[in-house]
């Protein structure tokens, strides 16, 4: 990647979806989306289960390829890059894995630093200290030595941060990162995420279903269901939004446009009553 | 379902699976250049199919050897002619069960740790993060896996066809006295370097050492990533594996004689 490739851009938005249709197994997925992920802020996408927001983040890394649309970063149509070019764009985009995906065989030093080992010829005792830094930096810098198998899951996450963040990224996505933690731990992480925001300047996307967490460290919501995004904003404005859908999704409600149960037959007959013979 | 659409499906399936494996192997071999870089990867992953199998293939080894020698014993002296239990037991070795016992024990041992290694990595997202760290898993995870494969599969069955004459040597020599020279010269007047040891155990070994480390990475790197998936992949693995081995030893013998 040249110099002037990892210059910053001047263009606010980090990331842009425009028109993205996906189709899997015949569902759709994704009906032309359209969404925008602002430069240097916390973003975090919301939506009932299965609506794709872990498939919208496959999208935005190039994991996943949609059947129509284009998604952008940092100016690069993502589903055009050669593998080449994705792998050098992936550099710079940190992910933390819903299940942290922690290389088993390695300690978790080896594992934060494993990227610097595979793309930079550092000598050891940079490697030892940017690690060293990073495993500081989410509080771990004791547990050096630990395998993954000896880690809590709020620990195995705040590690898979510190390996997600070992180069400054440029952005980062976060799947699912408060799911099983403690309240201390989900604390730490909420702080950590706004920490790092600030401190090194990154650009966040958040994919999680805890309202309370999302609050305190985002500055964008969008809410995606069917396919679409249906309200988007700030989480103060976006909570009074009114429509159908922000009073469903964030009041909890059974009732409304994102139906509870699973599309299925008459409940009665499957039970074998009919006819109001029971 | 009638029968016929389901035997077409069957052997259909099959076909793709086995084009999807050569594809697989096309991808492995492009990525060994790159995969070069992770040598200390290769030594780890030959220090895990090879060293950590010696213990079953050089066990084995001996009793077969040892097993070998006696049921030629007891055969051969009907017609008067133990003296050749050392010849036979030899080339009997070095020719089929050295690189086919080997690699049948290397597909049990080896093969199906790597297939469920490698299962595991993708059910566990290490895969994925690898992607996502612009590390490419053919070459860090699979390239390896199938050199060390290829790499280690000769020198156990060096080990093996040690093992086995050494095994047939304790039974025919020490236990049921046939002379120790007849033992050693008869063999070494028959076996020829070219034919018995370069086409069986370096030629042999070399393919089913591919083609056991092929099936394994490919079983482990395409499972769903599941616990059923994992299972039923290394099950794969080991069927596949000892077909494979069994079929291409006739097609290689048949062409090596």
């Amino acid at each position: 990647m040249t110099d002037s490739e990892r210059a910053p851009s001047l263009d606010p938005v980090l990331v842009r979806i425009r028109g993205l249709t996906t189709v899997l197994n015949g569902k759709t997925i994704f009906d032309a989306l359209d969404l925008d992920i602002p430069r240097g802020k916390v973003t975090a996408i919301m939506g009932p289960s299965g609506t794709g927001k872990t498939t919208l983040l496959k999208h935005i890394t190039g994991q996943m390829r949609g059947d129509a649309g284009e998604v952008r970063v940092d100016g690069r149509n993502v589903p055009m890059l050669s593998r080449e070019k994705l792998f050098e764009l992936r550099e710079r985009i940190g992910y933390l894995f819903q299940n942290s995906a922690l290389l088993t065989d390695f300690d978790v030093f080896e594992n934060v630093a494993f990227p610097l080992r595979q793309h930079t010829e550092l000598p050891e005792e940079l490697i030892r200290n940017i690690v060293l830094t990073k495993l500081q930096a989410v509080g771990l810098r004791g547990a050096a030595g630990l395998m993954p198998n000896e880690l809590s899951g709020g620990m195995a996450r705040r590690v898979a941060l510190a390996r997600a963040i070992v180069f400054d990224p440029m952005l980062i996505l976060y799947d699912e990162p408060f799911v099983g933690l403690d309240p201390i731990a989900l604390n730490q992480v909420l702080k950590l995420i706004r920490t790092l925001n600030e401190t090194l300047g990154l650009t966040s996307v958040l994919v999680a279903h805890e309202l309370e967490a999302i609050k305190q460290v985002a500055d964008h919501i969008y809410l995606i269901a069917n396919g679409k995004v249906v309200a988007h904003g700030d989480p103060k404005t976006i909570a009074q939004d009114g429509s159908p859908w922000t009073r469903q999704f964030f009041g909890g409600e059974a009732d409304g446009p994102v139906p509870f149960q699973y599309p299925a037959g008459d409940y009665a007959e499957s039970l074998g009553f009919s006819g109001g013979k029971a | 379902m009638s029968a016929q659409p389901m035997r077409n499906n069957i052997v259909l399936r099959s076909l793709a699976q086995i084009g999807a494996c050569g594809l697989f192997l096309l991808q492995i071999l492009a990525a060994i250049p790159r995969s070069m870089r992770h040598s200390r990867e290769t030594v780890r992953q030959l220090w895990f199919v090879g060293a950590m199998s010696l213990t079953i293939i050089m066990v084995c080894g001996l009793f077969v050897g040892m097993v070998l020698a006696l049921q030629l014993y007891y055969v051969l002296s009907i017609f008067g002619g133990t003296a050749a239990s050392g010849t036979v037991v030899a080339l009997a070795i070095y020719r089929e069960l050295g690189p086919v016992v080997t690699a049948l024990l290397f597909a049990g041992r080896a093969g199906t740790s790597v297939t469920a290694e490698i299962g595991l990595m993708r059910a566990t997202d290490q895969i994925a993060a690898m992607e996502m760290m612009a590390v490419d898993p053919i070459a860090y995870v699979a390239a390896p896996r199938f050199l060390a494969g290829l790499i280690a599969m000769p020198l156990l069955c060096c080990v093996f066809c040690a093992l086995g004459i050494f095994g047939g040597h304790l039974v025919g020599v020490t236990w049921l006295g046939i002379d120790n020279g007849t033992f050693w010269s008869n063999m070494t007047a028959t076996v020829e370097l070219g034919k018995d040891v370069i086409n069986g155990v370096l030629w042999k070994s070399l393919v089913f050492g591919a083609v056991v480390s092929l099936i394994a990475v490919f079983q482990g790197y395409t499972t769903p990533p599941t616990s059923e998936g994992v299972a039923y992949a290394t099950t794969r693995t080991v069927v596949a594996s000892s077909i494979a081995i069994l079929a291409l030893d006739f097609v290689l013998t048949a062409f090596l004689m």
